[in-house]
């Protein structure tokens, strides 16, 4: 709890006031609230009611969207079984030194998740980025065309999904 | 945000321009002389940084990252080594995070000095920019001075610094910064009383702090609206935990207060640089870092010159990143000249493009070598190879 005794300290922000009130805006549409830093919150939530959280968030003015991360978890064998492949989305909402991250976790067959377009505008770029790099399907996106990878990327491909290794005319990604 | 309109007329801007220094694509609908809409292509300049770390050590991931940017490259460094750190449990010694927060403040300097040139060119007053760019190399030539580098400092390593200031440099900072800020003080009287350069930037681009908030601009974009947000005093890293900051807000939102605001930030960095060098905490710069990090997940902010740059870093235990995640400054800020753009005339274009100072490598987050006119692609092995001999020299 360093870093949130030296915050009181300096007498500028109440980190637990701010934590609080994240929480009690959540709690209607959230899963499991886990703390894993002394600045941050994970909240475990289901793709139905993330329209819900983040209006909640935003409403309130609680805080800004700061970045949606993508994390890929690809199929594999545990204990003989055939695990799925799945997506996890990241939503980061910064409030002063406070992090909140609504976690969704999508599996490989059915990878959508609803636009926040509508309460965040400018989630447009990062749901695009999310689109193109992992092949999450952003149901209601405004725009769905390509931000970043060029305009003859082949169709299907991922690139930040663990799977890639390169594209078959070039060489395979250097691992050093 | 599009205005009634008839018959369309698209104006396309880029991806080459003779205008704009760095690559990027924007479609503006004009009525007239009048913008109506504006739409942007970017990718142009993409490297693919993210996936490449997954295959470097954290130490090269470090490097790697460093170079998205030229301009503010120590911030992507340091968010990145501070967030290493985090999941490392490595206590950093105070004084290599302070020179962390210095050579990051003389970065700043570095980089609004840059911006003021670039956004004068764009304004036509290119008196301005000569001034602004001739000034710049002081800050430098310090920053060579400080770390052997003018570009790509490298000043982190994994659990400290790798540069110490010592009392030559400290006088020699103490020397570059009064010069620059009596040259900020006739910066900062040209660009508030010269009538041409008001024409250019009063009532230019306004973005009122309803729209500067709800469009998630950050850095002195947003604090041009009035909106107090800066990862130094709501977040506190490195050095200023020791070092407090004092916000710098504008009023107005126009391209006037975002002129207003950088220069702010520089007299601000002038008085962080000054009590930083006078008062460096003494003792190590550095402690061992591991080679394995162990598992977990971290997210990492700074105040970089363009705003609050994002990284979300996930070790899986190993020798390498399992997943990092940059969201830069510039990228939170386009939105603002799209939506402010229709409704000015499209030679206001340039100047609320470079208002945002955009960074296009930020964005983009682009492997290839342009040497001599020749495009040379190298290797990670071979690059290294040649760093070893050529320091064994």
């Amino acid at each position: 709890m360093d870093a949130q005794e030296s915050l009181n300290e300096t007498g500028v922000l109440d980190t637990n006031d701010i934590f609080q009130a994240a929480e009690s805006l959540l709690l209607p549409t959230a899963g499991l609230f886990t703390y894993v830093e002394a600045n941050r919150l994970d909240v475990q939530i289901h793709k139905e009611k993330l329209l819900a959280a983040v209006k909640a968030i935003i409403e309130a003015k609680w805080g800004h969207l700061s970045a949606i991360t993508g994390l890929d978890y690809p199929p594999h064998q545990e204990d003989g079984k055939s695990i799925e492949g799945m997506i996890e989305a990241l939503y980061h909402f910064c409030n002063k030194a406070v992090i909140v991250t609504l976690r969704i976790r999508i599996p490989y067959n059915d990878p959508t998740i609803p636009s926040i377009c509508s309460i965040v505008p400018v989630a447009t770029l990062y749901e695009r980025e999310l689109m193109e790099m992992f092949g999450v399907e952003i149901s209601g996106t405004p725009d769905p065309s390509r931000l970043l990878l060029p305009d003859d990327w082949p169709d299907g491909v991922y690139p930040l999904r663990k799977s890639f290794t390169g594209l078959p005319a070039n060489k395979p990604m250097e691992q050093t | 945000m599009t205005l009634p309109q008839k018959d369309k007329f698209i104006v396309p801007i880029g991806p080459q321009h003779p205008a704009l220094k760095e690559p990027g694509h924007f479609e503006f609908s004009v009525d007239g002389e009048t913008v109506t809409s504006a739409s942007a292509r970017l990718g142009y300049v993409h490297r693919g940084i993210e996936k490449g770390v997954e295959g470097r050590n954290w130490t090269q991931s470090m490097y790697t990252l460093e170079r998205i940017c030229g301009i503010c490259s120590h911030s992507h460094a340091t968010a990145f080594v501070l967030g290493v750190e985090q999941l490392a449990r490595l206590e950093v010694p105070p004084r290599a995070q302070v020179i962390r927060s210095l050579v990051g403040e003389l970065e700043r300097i570095h980089s609004h000095l840059l911006w003021l040139g670039v956004a004068a060119h764009e304004g036509g007053f290119d008196t301005l920019f000569m001034y602004s760019w001739r000034d710049r190399e002081t800050v430098m030539d310090l920053l060579e001075g400080l770390c052997g580098n003018r570009v790509n400092y490298s000043a982190n390593i994994i659990g400290g610094v790798k540069i110490d200031v010592d009392s030559e440099q400290e006088k020699a900072i103490m020397k570059g910064i009064a010069f620059l800020e009596e040259r900020t003080k006739y910066y900062m009287k040209v660009i508030t009383t010269d009538e041409t350069f008001l024409g250019r930037t009063r009532n230019v681009g306004i973005m009122t702090y309803e729209q500067a908030y709800s469009l998630g601009s950050v850095g002195p974009t947003a604090r041009a609206s009035g909106v107090a947000q800066d990862v130094r005093i709501d977040s506190p890293y490195a050095g200023y935990k020791y070092f407090p900051v004092n916000m710098i807000l504008g009023s107005g939102g126009d391209l006037q207060a975002r002129f207003v605001v950088r220069i702010n930030d520089l007299f601000e960095s002038y008085r962080l640089i000054r009590e930083m060098v006078s008062n460096l905490p003494s003792g190590d710069i550095a402690v061992r870092a591991p080679r394995r990090i162990p598992a977990g997940e971290t997210i990492s902010r700074y105040e970089a010159p363009r705003g609050e740059l994002f990284y979300f870093i996930k070790s899986n235990g190993g020798e390498t990143p399992e997943r990092v995640k940059v969201r830069t400054p510039s990228i939170c800020n386009w939105s603002s000249v799209l939506v402010v753009a229709p409704g000015h005339k499209l030679a206001d274009i340039p100047m609320l493009l470079s208002g945002i100072d955009p960074c296009f490598s930020c964005n983009d987050r682009m492997i290839t070598i342009q040497k001599e006119g020749k495009t040379q692609t190298v290797s990670w092995n071979s690059i290294r190879e040649y760093g070893i001999a050529y320091y064994r020299k």
